[in-house]
């Protein structure tokens, strides 16, 4: 066990042997889905309770193993199964094992914490619905959540991989929750496509990996990251294939190559159009899948082996330039949207593109944050939208909404706590991680990197205003004003197990933005940026060298003449003083669009503004037309190569198959005229068959 | 070897003891009172034997009884019986647990199917007597007992064949099996009586001399041997001395096709492993049987699964899966490199194909048992559906196509991917080729079977009364034998090991 050390601390579970064991976290869930998958009927709740528990039981492994790393103990990087070994020195080697640092432990902790209130919330939305099928929602819930987390911990590229395509099925699963309706059907379907697409490019990327390094490690000393690191440090690529490239050149292949894996998952530009669809699932999946899982994993998986992008400026600038386009593009789409939970969608997207923009732009501290205060409000956001739209009977459009506000109280304050966080309005959650995005790319953009950085920043900056603004439409038209219909009127009362996890939620929204205050740091001391501390490693025992998978060792790639390169400026400013002065403009970027929203939608009962948009707006309401053109690949260019492959499969290759089964069969006939039945020909045969082996032997054997 | 030096040597040779015994007692049990004897008793008196006779191998096996003591390099270690006449060694028990444990899933299957048959007692003691051949041949140290033992197997078959006396199918069948014996029996007698000739003896460890001292008959021992492999081939059913197994295996008894079929081909062969690999070792310059052994083994497994593609009786196509199976046995002696060496020898990988194959070929054999005594019919039509009446025997039936086609559902996976990685290492790439090509060709008709009982609807007057309690049995234990010899795979393969080295080491 590399890494393990003595506790320190004297809090442990009596079933947890120390950080040792913490992979026990992932194994509950994949019992509680095989159980529920055959006893799932009999269960009390059909399953539910005991998705509670095992997630439960996840939640509080992952806050111990926090706990311990927090306390000294030691990371641990094991490798538990070795599928093939490689030769020695030559060779690929494919294991499987587990990787506990701190980037790893916070991630399990989000996912068991989400995913607990997901199953809590679901008791809420689906058992007390009276939905059929429990047993599969819950059994799918518990793969998702087996998936994820068994991604999060792995410890090399092709585990994640298999993880991550596991998380691709279960979200099929979940999406297509109600298959027998067209709708939900159709958008699981689509989300397994556009996010395969993605993938193919992964998987080429894991191969080319394991090609160019003989191993996929994320850590320790023999790590691809380390060996690509110490081959552009020494300049000596040997003992590395690059086919023939330049190092730095085929790295970043490499690099976009697992970056198509990201952008299918997180929902970035241009495969983004899988998730506003995937809204036909249950919402408590949305807040799974969009929240803690799936969507997070492609920015995980960047985060994961960020060693490895900080080597390269281009890979790092696309990366940027993608976040930077999605978040303003998404953003620009929810500002028409009728329905609360498109909003949401691509309120989500944008999100993302935000954490992207970080990545590239040297920011790996700040999309970490951004990845945990976003997990907690968007699932919030979520779980709140899926109480209102039980309390107004399944009615999604805001426009048939209003004045929720005095009914639902419970749900109002913390879906508007949510909201502003979402907004990035001081001092919520959003506001501390969106800020230190944005500084993170200004300070590295200031430093002289690529002008891109410039652009990615600007279309950041561009998102804020757009977000603060379809944020707060979304929350006066839904709670705010008359109520617009009936349903409005007298909506469903929101039941305990729906309440629980969004106050809980609630209260994490607003004090979540503690754990990192950059905007503060001139004047706080340095020990309260937890989150820095936290993934510098400076509270973790043991020796941390583990391929150096601190953030401040990708500081040190990052600004180093062999990797990327960046410098950070501060445009003569000092570095706290930017920040204030950052954090100050974001603010009044989203306080003034939000005041606009306030005179536009805050009246008794709005008009609907944005039809003065005319074009643009049908623009924005067709999402630019982006299923069209991905239709028209689909049917144009993908069909008809794929019908000229079928014709080429069909007519030779099956021809060729269907033609050795037929000489077969006329063969076979031809040999069954010897069995004739009559024995006296059998006997003639055998003994001619005898006479024929005696002469052959005797004529070579020289017997004559 | 602590047993031995407490028992005396001649117990070595208890299983087949056992089995005569029991074969007597039928006999005896059948003429105190030939009107009224129980067919539980007979079943039960022939299963008992045959589970004694299985125990004592299976214990002589493990306790190391004819295997080179600590210190020793094989072939040391064999017992040495009757003056050399017979020899209990590692190979000689390992065939005795395939033949016995054939043996007894035969006499549980019988139970049933002989209900209505009026010679139930001469037909267990017949099996028996049939067994105890079979034993006897895998001991037998010298062209006399080899002979007489081959005798004392086919004998009983050729009887056994036409037990049922009042269908004609059986009875032409029983003639023909026994006109093509006869004749091979001939030609397997020439032989010998050439090779003594030739070489002055009958003993093998006296021939095995004399042919390395050398012998100025070559010609005469080199056509003796040939004749030789004629006898051995027959009795395996190799092409071309494969024409009596077809007409044979459909006109017989079910459970006596599983019989033959399997036990009878293992005796077969453990012959051909010690006359050819131990006695005609040193013979190769004179007649290079492994050629002989390649030409016939491709052309066995070749001829065999083309011919089974056409066939439409699900009986005949076993047949000839189990001719096929034979040549890929085949490819033990015909990629033979002269010497058993390294982790995984050609001849243990044969050795351990013939165990596998003694389970899941003698389960399809009585899957067919049931469906006759189902009277279902004997075409792959016939069996339409019937995987809906009979689950579990389907499911069964499943897994021994499955695994003789040598997918990995069943041991038939390992075995025949130890002969093909024998014959890569050993060098014989177009033998393995030979194996994979015919291999897919049998998923053909495998397949057919499989999906007649599961995919195609039933016929509508299809109706299973009765589930035989005795064939069950058999089929669930031969079934979960084929599965677990996944997992067991291991125990097995180092046992063929061993047994190899016994003679080729």
């Amino acid at each position: 066990m590399v890494g393990l050390t003595p506790l320190s601390a004297g809090f442990s579970l009596p079933f947890v042997p120390g950080i040792g064991g913490v992979e026990v976290t992932v194994l509950f869930p994949l019992v509680t889905f095989l159980l529920i998958l055959a006893f799932g009927r009999y269960l009390p709740f059909k399953g539910a309770y005991l998705g509670i528990v095992s997630t439960g039981v996840g939640f509080l492994v992952a806050v111990a193993t926090v706990i311990q790393l927090a306390t000294g103990a030691g990371i641990r990087h094991e490798t538990l199964h070795t599928l093939v070994a490689g030769v020695e020195g030559a060779g690929v080697t494919l294991t499987f094992g587990v990787l506990i640092d701190p980037l790893s432990a916070l991630m399990l902790t989000i996912v068991g914490l989400i995913s607990l209130l997901v199953h809590v919330f679901s008791l809420g939305y689906m058992n007390a619905e009276g939905e059929i099928d429990l047993p599969r929602y819950y059994a799918a819930l518990s793969l998702f959540t087996f998936s994820m987390m068994a991604f999060v911990i792995s410890d090399n590229l092709l585990m994640s991989f298999v993880f991550f395509e596991l998380v691709g099925l279960c979200s099929y699963l979940l999406i297509g929750f109600w298959y027998r309706k067209p709708g939900p059907a159709s958008a699981a379907k689509k989300a397994f496509l556009v996010t395969r697409f993605g993938d193919y490019f992964f998987l080429i990327g894991v191969v080319a990996v394991l090609g160019t390094f003989g191993t996929a490690q994320f850590a320790g000393t023999e790590s691809f990251v380390t060996m690509a690191e110490t081959a552009l440090e020494s300049g000596d690529a040997s003992g590395i294939n690059t086919f023939g490239f330049g190092a730095q050149t085929w790295f970043t292949v490499i690099g976009l190559l697992v970056l198509g894996g990201a952008v299918g998952k997180s929902a970035q530009f241009p495969l983004h159009t899988w998730l506003p669809d995937a809204m036909e699932g249950p919402t408590p999946v949305s807040a799974l899948i969009h929240a803690a899982t799936m969507v997070a994993a492609g920015v995980y998986l960047i985060a994961r082996m960020y060693g490895f992008y900080a080597l390269s400026p281009t890979a790092l600038s696309v990366i940027a330039l993608v976040g930077g386009f999605t978040a303003f593009f998404a953003a620009t789409m929810a500002l028409v949207k009728q329905e609360l939970k498109q909003v949401l969608a691509y309120s989500t997207i944008s999100q993302y593109g935000y954490m992207m923009l970080a990545l590239g732009g040297g920011g790996y501290l700040a999309a970490v944050f951004h990845l945990t205060t976003h997990a907690i409000f968007k699932a919030l956001l979520f779980l709140g939208a899926g109480a209102i739209i039980i309390s107004m009977h399944h009615e999604e459009n805001m426009w048939e909404m209003g004045g929720l506000k005095d009914e639902l109280r419970t749900t109002y304050l913390a879906f508007l706590a949510g909201s502003l966080a979402l907004a990035g309005i001081f001092p919520f959650a959003g506001f501390w991680s969106k800020d230190e995005v944005l500084y993170e790319t200004l300070i590295h953009a200031l430093g002289g990197g690529s002008p891109v950085l410039f652009v990615a920043y600007a279309l950041g900056l561009l998102a804020v205003i757009m977000t603060a603004f379809y944020t707060f439409r979304m929350v006066l038209l839904t709670f705010h004003g008359e109520p617009r219909t009936d349903a409005a009127e007298d909506p469903h009362a929101v039941s305990l197990s729906m309440k629980v996890p969004l106050v809980v939620l609630g209260v994490l929204s607003v004090v979540a933005g503690l754990l990192n205050m950059a905007v503060l740091k001139s004047v706080l001391p340095k020990d309260a940026l937890l989150l820095e501390r936290w993934l510098n490693g400076e509270t973790v025992g043991g020796e941390f060298a583990e391929g150096a998978l601190t953030a401040e060792h990708y500081h040190h790639v990052l600004t180093s003449e062999y990797g990327a390169g960046y410098t950070a400026g501060y445009g003569g400013l000092g570095e706290g003083t930017l920040a204030l002065v950052g954090g100050v403009v974001a603010l009044v970027l989203a306080v003034i669009p939000a005041l606009v929203a306030w005179r536009l939608y805050g009246g008794a009962d709005p008009d609907p503004h944005m039809t003065n948009l005319g074009s643009l707006r049908t623009l924005l309401m067709n999402n630019y037309y982006q299923d069209e053109y991905q239709v028209w690949l689909a049917r144009g260019v993908t069909l008809p190569v794929a019908t000229l492959a079928n014709k080429f499969d069909q007519g030779l290759l099956d021809g060729i198959v269907d033609g050795s089964g037929g000489v077969s069969l006329f063969a076979g006939g031809r040999f069954q005229r010897l069995q004739s039945g009559v024995v006296t020909t059998y006997v003639a045969l055998l003994a001619l068959g005898l006479l024929v082996l005696l002469l052959v032997f005797a004529v070579t054997g020289g017997w004559l | 070897m602590s047993e031995i030096t407490t028992l005396p040597n001649w117990t070595a040779l208890g299983p087949a003891l056992a089995l005569l015994a029991t074969a007597l007692a039928l006999l005896a049990v059948d003429m105190v009172d030939p009107e009224e004897s129980s067919s539980v008793l007979l079943t039960g008196t022939s299963v008992t034997g045959g589970l004694v006779a299985l125990g004592l191998a299976l214990w002589y096996l493990f306790a190391g009884t004819g295997q080179p003591a600590a210190g020793q390099e094989a072939p040391q270690g064999a017992l040495d019986l009757f003056g050399g006449a017979l020899v209990i060694d590692a190979m000689s028990l390992f065939f005795t647990v395939i033949v016995t444990s054939v043996a007894v899933l035969v006499a549980f299957a019988s139970h049933e199917y002989l209900r209505d048959h009026s010679y139930q007692a001469e037909y267990y003691s017949l099996v028996l007597l049939a067994a105890t051949g079979m034993v006897t041949v895998t001991a037998a140290n010298s062209f006399v007992t080899a002979f007489i033992a081959i005798e004392l197997v086919s004998l009983p078959s050729y009887a056994l064949v036409a037990s049922l006396k009042t269908n004609e199918g059986s009875s032409e069948a029983g003639l023909k099996y026994f006109l093509v014996g006869a004749l091979s029996s001939a030609v397997f007698a020439y032989g010998i009586a050439l090779v003594y000739v030739a070489t002055g003896s009958l003993q093998f460890d006296a021939v095995t001399t004399a042919i390395a001292d050398g012998t100025p008959f070559t010609s005469l021992l080199g056509v003796g041997m040939v004749m030789i492999l004629g006898g051995v081939a027959f009795k395996i059913a190799a092409v071309p001395f494969h024409f009596w197994a077809p007409d044979a295996y459909e006109g017989a008894p079910a459970p006596i096709s599983a019989f033959i079929s399997s036990a009878s081909k293992a005796a077969g062969f453990v012959l051909g492993f010690r006359v050819f690999v131990d006695v005609f070792g040193g013979a190769m310059g004179v007649f290079n049987w492994v050629n002989a052994f390649l030409i016939i083994s491709v052309v066995t497994m070749t001829v065999a699964n083309f011919s089974a593609l056409k066939q439409n009786n699900v009986k005949r196509i076993l047949a000839y899966s189990s001719v096929a199976h034979a040549g890929y046995v085949l490819i033990a002696l015909a990629a033979f490199t002269g010497s058993v060496d390294g982790e995984i020898s050609i001849l243990g990988a044969g050795m351990a194909h013939l165990f596998v194959y003694g389970f899941m070929n003698t389960g399809a054999f009585l899957f067919i048992a049931l469906a006759e005594h189902w009277e279902v019919g004997r075409t792959v039509e016939d069996y339409h559906g019937l995987g809906e009446q009979a689950p579990f025997a389907c499911a069964a039936m499943t897994v021994f196509l499955f695994s003789l086609a040598g997918l990995p559902i069943g041991g038939g996976f390992f075995s025949k991917f130890y002969l093909l990685f024998a014959t890569v290492t050993g060098g014989q790439g177009l033998l393995g080729a030979a194996l994979v090509i015919n291999s897919v060709v049998s998923l053909f008709y495998y397949t057919r079977i499989v999906r007649a009982l599961w995919t195609e609807d039933a016929a509508a007057d299809l109706e299973l009364t009765e589930y035989p309690t005795g064939l069950y049995i058999a089929i669930a234990v031969a079934a979960l034998a084929t599965v677990l010899l996944i997992p067991g795979f291991g125990v097995v393969i180092e046992y063929a090991e061993i047994a190899a080295r016994m003679i080729g080491g």
